[in-house]
């Protein structure tokens, strides 16, 4: 029954001086592509560069670090992306174990697990203030760059918040694009009339809740508070103390009045993406990178388009919200630092920066004649350009608070919370020490 | 019963004498089969995670210096409301999966293992799910959820008549749970009847003719015979599922990341955020070490039953 | 009982019925990986109109899917190797081993199943890293040995504590080393375990993504999940290229599985069993 028919391991028994022979063999086979990874080279080559980046940023940097190879600088890269969670966290991991790529992503201002403060503070960034294009960095996005006074974040440029939009949707139902919050109301209500989701919202996504209220906030409270962050981290001001709870209530307005689609705790944002894409619903309150994916979406890519969101009653009084994009950092402790910040210098430089903005559709931070902003992002120059602006939620204290709005608001659109409680909870969690 | 036969070799003597000579070893195989086995866990697991029990007592964010706290996280733990609830979303939802999931998974063993002409096309159907990465199973069933009238689920639903029972399968508080635990109970049935399959390939045909010749109808062969000879694959499937429902985190961090609120929250979520996304991995892994006494306890326990019961048969 | 009774075609169009049933999600991936950009966002689960086989070129030169198809079938065969030798005898040795540091024994290879991955997952990293392993296959082999051991392990334990101790022990009798006991009867008869063990490690290990992302992201190694999951952002995915992606992925996976399946019945047909 189990006689031994010499096709060895498995189909009978094997002998003893057989079986060890196997195991050896395979040992050596183990070894083999690490003896070839050996002879290859090994990384801290001084002419190749280790990069790692969220999913969002492979599409300008596949562009830039090919151009930069191409350039005759002698560095070639090492890159791997993945998604923004698995980077966070493997990130973190490589950063924790003294392993970490020469760059790699960073976030903007503080908050988040890889926000330029958090890791600045840990000694893991290099300094980038010298740097030719740290010029640019507006003024009131400085502290998004920054850690005590020294640039530690390279981001090629802004992102807004605004309404994405379907051209033949509005057309049909004979809606013009609203400029304050009553015409908002009022086109909202037409469009209900006709049939269709005024306000897509895809709150199943977690990172979508944010966007409305970020998106209202901005107007109402950093117009007349500029420096609020600087208030609630000296322990002055409080969510529930301010603006933000007019802009929570009129969230819930639009909830109320049926503004979004049925359900919106239970659409994704590939869903929501679809719903605006295919004329199902008018608007949906987006980041600029969206728009292709609603372009995708769309039967026409023309249809699509994109204005400010407006979150006051009267057109100039309107904010935006606009932040730094992701974008990256060099590592401190890099065997190939001089490389790396090299590599960072010539990223940028104008036409680099305008090759970055223009791959995830955002405004590049300073704009020349070749510039080429989306022209969907044309009607939010001017706010860029007279600094009506502010980006919120860029300077958490700790990266609870983000996570906590998202459920305070998938708990107001489920009725679970009232907007009183959803905010004490946000005031307690900013008071947790990291 | 068949006895195999050992090939002859050649230092065998070639009669065997009536009187006994003294087995080898009666205690059992030697400690080198278990050696190996034993250096590589110890070196990849236990070394690592026992360092790595350290970081419960301190309060290091993951990144930088850290100090000692004592118990300090512990205490924090017991007053976490929302590790609290995570607990309880962990319970309800390893014992939905463990029934539905193994009881799914018996009855798609049975049904492959019977002689019908599209078995081994079956297996290879129901055993797909299983080879799909976890976190696309869950971005698959969102299309499944929509909750639009007329898209996935709901679409389907209303098609045969049955509009009534359209849900908010994902974004519903009080259903997001289970929709997820429908989710992992498809993903891994295949995974429980691989195990059952197994087991029944084990029980021999004789043992089933015997019982029909002895006039047991299907049921009756199922209860006296297969159910007990199906032991030690049962126990395998009880406990893997269990454990692993009790740690499961891959399928409801991208179904649902924990939402709608936090009706989805498990322990296996909240330890992943304090450790990755709060910059709190000391507390996390005390989490961590709660969680992982929990299971082991519950496991314990189980195995002490369930191999009583297999010693049994 | 061998014969194909009215019942057993009531049974075989039901089990079709459910198989159809379980098929939809998978149907809804490779419909999604035959379409463009355009018809993934608007209509997912419509029938694609025309299908387009693009995703999957892309996803072969992009991704550069045909060099991770070689570093994800090196790390898997290799770990399974080791794991079912390894572990089957490891398994062995406790199953037969009727004694309290035996039962000791085999709960301490229960705990690697229970202890959470994140626990060790910082300081094993450390340990790599100061081996200067980081970035090689070996050691994600040795990573997925050592943390699959316990689950192959309890896999083959409870089966051969189900075997009759007979065979073996009349092996013993006859003068024959434990080693040779082992290898020429005992483990033969462990076929359908073995079959599974080895499609379920397989499985895991082929789909793991974290664990090569952490330890070979950018590197010459890098799995299949790892090149597939870089085209998902969280903005703007490339899902068709990533749909396509995964079946390219899963189809080897499946091939073993069913070939599996048939070794499997295979050893027992002539009825081993008694």
């Amino acid at each position: 029954m189990t006689a031994i028919d010499g096709s060895g391991f498995m189909t009978g028994g094997v002998s003893r001086a057989q079986f060890l022979r196997i195991l050896g063999g395979l040992a050596a086979g183990a070894a083999v592509p690490g003896l070839l990874s050996a002879c290859g080279g090994g990384s801290g080559d001084s002419d190749s560069l280790s990069l790692v980046g969220v999913a969002d940023e492979k599409a300008p940097l596949d562009l830039l670090t090919k151009a930069y190879t191409d350039s005759g600088s002698g560095i070639t890269f090492k890159t791997s992306y993945a998604p923004t969670d698995q980077v966070q966290t493997s990130l973190r991991a490589q950063l924790g174990g003294g392993n970490a790529p020469d760059i790699h992503a960073l976030y903007p201002g503080s908050g988040s697990a890889m926000s330029t403060t958090d890791i600045a503070k840990a000694g893991l960034l290099a300094d980038l203030s010298g740097q030719a294009w740290t010029s640019a960095i507006p003024a009131n996005l400085k502290s998004s760059f920054q850690y005590e006074d020294k640039v530690y974040l390279f981001s090629s440029g802004l992102t807004v918040i605004g309404t994405i939009y379907n051209k033949s949707v509005f057309a049909a139902a004979g809606v013009q694009i609203p400029k304050t919050w009553s015409e908002l109301i009022a086109a909202c209500e037409k469009l209900k009339q006709a049939g269709k989701v005024p306000l897509a919202l895809g709150a199943q996504t977690q990172w979508v809740t944010q966007l409305i209220t970020y998106a209202l906030v901005a107007s109402h409270v950093y117009r007349d508070t500029p420096d609020f962050d600087d208030q609630m981290i000296a322990g002055k001001a409080t969510f529930a103390g301010s603006g933000w709870k007019q802009s929570m209530a009129l969230y819930m307005e639009l909830r109320d009045r049926g503004f979004f689609n049925d359900n919106p705790n239970g659409t994704t944002l590939e869903q929501q993406t679809a719903m605006v894409g295919t004329g199902q619903a008018a608007m949906a309150v987006q980041v600029a990178p969206l728009l292709p994916a609603f372009r995708d979406a769309a039967t026409s890519s023309g249809d699509i388009d994109m204005f400010p969101f407006p979150s006051a009653d009267t057109a100039e009084q309107v904010y935006t919200w606009s932040g730094a994009n992701v974008g990256i950092g060099v590592h401190a402790k890099s065997k190939n630092k001089d490389a790396a910040l090299k590599f960072v210098e010539f990223l940028g430089q104008q036409e680099n920066i305008n090759t970055w903005c223009e791959a995830v559709a955002a405004i590049p931070l300073k704009r020349d004649a070749s510039s080429k902003v989306d022209p969907a992002l044309q009607s939010f120059l001017p706010l860029i350009d007279a600094g009506r602006v502010a980006p919120v939620g860029q300077r958490w204290p700790n990266p609870e608070v983000q996570p906590t709005h998202f459920t305070v608001i998938q708990d107001l659109l489920a009725k679970k919370i009232t907007i009183d409680d959803g905010l004490k909870k946000m005031d307690e969690v900013y008071r947790k020490s990291s | 019963m068949s006895t195999p036969v050992l090939e002859a070799s050649p230092t065998a003597p070639p009669e065997r004498p009536a009187r006994r000579r003294r087995p080898r070893n009666r205690l059992g195989p030697p400690w080198l089969f278990v050696a190996p086995a034993l250096l590589c866990y110890g070196a990849i697991v236990l070394y690592p995670s026992a360092s790595g029990l350290l970081y419960a007592f301190t309060d290091w964010s993951g990144l930088g210096d850290w100090s000692f706290v004592g118990l300090r996280n512990f205490d924090s733990l017991l007053h976490d409301d929302r590790a609290l609830g995570a607990l309880r979303n962990t319970l309800l939802l390893t014992v939905a999966i463990v029934v539905v999931q193994n009881g799914v998974g018996l009855l798609l063993a049975l049904g492959v293992h019977a002689r019908i002409k599209s078995r081994m096309l079956l297996r290879a159907v129901f055993f797909a799910p299983v080879v799909v990465s976890p976190v696309m199973v869950a971005f698959l069933w969102k299309y499944v959820y929509n909750p639009e009238p007329n898209a996935g689920l709901n679409g389907l639903l209303g098609a045969v008549g049955l509009g009534s029972l359209r849900q908010d399968w994902l974004g519903d508080p009080s259903l997001a749970l289970w929709s997820v635990a429908a989710m992992v109970v498809w993903q891994h049935a295949g995974y429980s009847m691989v195990i059952f399959l197994a087991g029944l390939e084990g029980i021999g045909k004789d043992v089933q003719e015997a019982a029909t010749i002895d006039g047991a109808g299907p049921v009756k062969r199922f209860r006296y015979v297969t159910w007990p000879l199906l032991a030690p694959a049962t126990t395998i499937n009880v406990m893997l599922s269990t454990i692993g429902g009790l740690k499961l985190f891959d399928q409801v961090f991208a179904a649902t990341g924990g939402g709608p609120g936090y009706a989805t929250e498990t322990l296996s979520t909240v330890l992943y955020k304090e450790a990755f996304v709060f910059g709190r991995y000391g507390y996390s892994t005390a989490v961590a070490l709660v969680l992982a006494l929990f299971v082991a306890a519950v496991s314990l326990v189980q195995i002490r039953y369930l191999r009583a019961r297999e010693d049994q048969t | 009982m061998n014969r194909y009774r009215p019942r057993t075609l009531v049974l075989e169009l039901l089990m079709v019925a459910v198989g159809v049933a379980f098929l939809f999600p998978v149907y809804a991936l490779i419909v999604l990986s035959l379409k463009d950009a355009g018809q993934i966002a608007s209509t997912p689960l419509a029938l694609p109109a025309p299908p387009t086989v693009d995703n999957y070129t892309e996803a072969w030169s992009a991704a550069s899917l045909g060099s991770a198809l070689l570093s994800s079938t090196l790390v898997t065969v290799v770990s399974l190797v080791l794991l079912i030798a390894i572990g089957s005898c490891g398994a062995y040795f406790l199953a037969r081993r009727a004694t309290r540091l035996g039962y000791g024994l085999y709960i301490l290879f229960l705990l690697g199943i229970v202890l959470p991955f994140q626990l060790g997952m910082i300081p094993l990293y450390n340990l790599f890293s100061k081996a200067e392993l980081i970035g090689t296959p070996q050691a994600l082999i040795l990573f997925y040995t050592g943390i699959q051991l316990p689950f192959t392990i309890f896999l083959y334990t409870g089966f051969i504590r189900a075997l009759p101790a007979d065979y073996a022990t009349a092996a013993l009798v006859d003068g024959a080393s434990h080693f040779q006991a082992y290898t020429r009867i005992v483990f033969p008869l462990l076929r359908p375990i073995t079959g599974t063990v080895l499609i379920l490690n397989a499985v895991f290990i082929w789909n793991d993504f974290f664990t090569p992302l952490l330890y070979l992201g950018g590197s010459d190694h890098e799995t299949i999940p790892v090149r597939i999951f870089a085209f998902v952002g969280q903005y703007v995915s490339d899902y068709g290229l990533v749909f396509a992606g995964l079946v390219l992925g899963a189809i080897p996976i499946l091939l073993v599985f069913l070939l599996l399946q048939r070794y499997v019945i295979k050893g027992f047909a002539s009825g081993l069993k008694g």
